[in-house]
């Protein structure tokens, strides 16, 4: 999947023809600078250590505590989720992609949930104090995911089915079995319950994405740290092959209740990570999300909301990123989460600009959106690599298509909300 | 007239092919009445994804036979029959996008040998995997 070849076609009169032109000779949208990539694998792995707690916590709430009415304790992971065996990581990886990594918890999260930034002291505590992992972050992506829907894949359009709702009676009848007032309740209002249990499959759904994109990443950083990774087209490269390696994962929700397992979407409808998680999740997160409360108004006369969910354009490639902090901003809660496992290269690097240590989440933020558009560009060159040619084809009408498909991506990037102009430059920070 | 799992066997083009509808419980069905059209990609065509992709599809057969039905479409296409579609629905449920304007091409890979008849359908060999999207 690489490639360095200059184009035979003519240069292309996109408003972004640089970034269209640097995609077709194998690049990235974000410019190839050692400060560049510095940024974008620092905050890979800031990332992927709350995300090892995320995806653990998210497949815990699908499988364990499921219908609970009062899960006051959903956040609190029992052993057992922290010694789950990674699927891409440790001895028994189905494919082991992070190398040196074990397939439990990561060390420095353990001992993070362990201390917190304050000290030793009973989970709970540290919970009430807020000393922990913002795990609302993940549950928002994961409704930005329920709610935007229709964005490929089968996913959504099986959970509809008679045979989705027939699997998720088994489990909700089972699962209240031996208390009447909910199984009346769910009498009563079947659809309620069912709809929970769709909610409950998108925990799963992306539980099960994240558990491939933390040791991706866990990997990066440690290649980063050999010098294996010496350049952003390195690191997307990186991110395009683990894209395709595990495309076809198997994306299922399954459920535990007295040890018995219900199959509420089982591995054999055929579901996989690439199209039913992935792709969807791309389109939810990076792109659409919902407003921030704190910088548009819901007010329907006012129309600054679009009607269309197509037109969302809240996600981190648009976000702006200078309000972190305050309130009505969600990426604060993700921000927080990754200051506490930045490398110590970026600690440095931050107190030397801006507002040093005072304003170090807004410089991180910044950072973590050129790692997204790192990653939004692998996610494309992948889209290409699958769906249309190799960049070295010597035919020019399958150049042209390529063109045309990459021209059509960044046409997302139009609308002035974009960050695409503003990461091209090391002045934004 | 041998049947097109038959042909696959015999052919040293599609041993990865072949391992991989093996893998994903298809023989019978590809050995059915059908008739079918296959866009059978050779060896070649796997070995040019990334390194994992097909590990990870042989471990799942469901996701493997996902994508392996995206190369079948219900009924006996000729090349000519495909030119008049110009787009063809799969046995995946997704449609394949078929282009004779120049040579023939199915998708974004290349036919290289057209118009093998079978006992039950038509094989067309392809270049390169093609997938859903």
């Amino acid at each position: 999947m690489t490639a360095t070849i200059t184009t035979q076609l003519p240069p292309s009169n996109h408003q972004f023809a640089d970034v269209i032109h640097r995609l077709e000779a194998g690049g990235a949208m974000l410019p190839d600078t050692p400060e560049n990539l510095m940024q974008i694998i620092g905050l890979y792995k800031a990332y992927a250590v709350p995300m090892d707690f995320y995806w653990r916590d998210l497949l815990y709430i699908a499988e364990r505590v499921f219908l609970n009415p009062l899960p006051a304790f959903k956040y609190f992971l029992p052993q057992e989720y922290l010694d789950l065996p990674n699927h891409y990581a440790g001895d028994t990886a189905d494919l082991r992609i992070w190398q040196k990594g074990s397939a439990s918890a990561h060390p420095e999260l353990l001992e993070f949930m362990e201390n917190g930034r304050s000290t030793k002291m009973p989970k709970l505590f540290h919970h009430l104090l807020h000393d922990r992992i913002n795990m609302e972050f993940a549950e928002a992506c994961m409704q930005a995911m329920y709610w935007h829907r229709g964005m490929g894949g089968r996913f959504d359009p099986y959970l509809d089915t008679e045979e989705y709702k027939q699997n998720a009676d088994r489990a909700i009848k089972a699962y209240f079995k031996g208390n009447p007032a909910m199984l009346a309740a769910y009498k009563l209002f079947p659809d309620m319950f069912i709809e929970q249990v769709r909610v409950l499959s998108y925990y799963s759904n992306l539980g099960l994405f994240w558990e491939v994109m933390a040791p991706v990443f866990f990997e990066m950083s440690d290649l980063y740290d050999e010098g294996k990774i010496a350049s952003v087209p390195d690191a997307m490269n990186f991110l395009v092959n683990g894209i395709f390696a595990v495309a076809g994962r198997p994306i299922y929700h399954h459920v535990y209740i007295d040890g018995e397992m219900f199959e509420i979407i089982p591995k054999s409808v055929g579901f996989t990570w690439l199209y039913e998680a992935a792709l969807p999740y791309v389109e939810a997160v990076f792109y659409r999300t919902a407003p921030f409360r704190g910088t548009k108004s819901y007010n329907a006369q006012a129309e600054q909301v679009p009607a269309e969910q197509a037109d969302f354009h809240y996600g981190i490639l648009y976000a702006d990123v200078n309000p972190v902090g305050s309130a009505g901003i969600p990426p604060t809660l993700l921000m927080d989460d990754m200051y506490h496992f930045l490398p110590q290269y970026l600690l440095d690097y931050y107190e030397k600009h801006c507002r040093g240590k005072d304003d170090m989440l807004v410089q991180l933020g910044v950072s973590f959106q050129r790692s997204m558009y790192c990653v939004t560009s692998a996610v494309i060159q992948a889209l290409r690599g699958a769906l249309l040619y190799p960049l070295d084809d010597t035919n020019p009408k399958h150049l042209e298509k390529n063109r045309k498909f990459f021209e059509a991506q960044i046409d997302r990037f139009k609308r002035p909300e974009a960050r695409l102009s503003d990461i091209q430059s090391q002045d934004y920070r | 007239m041998p049947n097109i799992v038959e042909i696959a066997v015999s052919n040293d083009n599609f041993k990865t092919l072949v391992a991989a509808v093996q893998a994903a419980g298809l023989v019978e069905a590809l050995q059915s009445p059908g008739p079918f059209t296959v866009f059978a990609p050779v060896d070649a065509a796997f070995a040019a994804l990334p390194p994992g992709t097909v590990q990870t599809l042989v471990q799942n057969p469901p996701q493997l036979a996902r994508i392996l039905k995206f190369h079948v479409v219900a009924g006996k296409f000729t090349q000519a029959d495909l030119a008049k579609l110009g787009k063809v629905d799969s046995l995946e449920g997704s449609p394949i996008s078929i282009d004779c304007s120049d040579g023939f091409e199915v998708k974004n890979s290349t036919v290289i040998a057209a118009d093998i008849e079978a006992d039950n359908g038509i094989i067309h060999v392809i270049d390169r995997v093609i997938l859903m999207g």
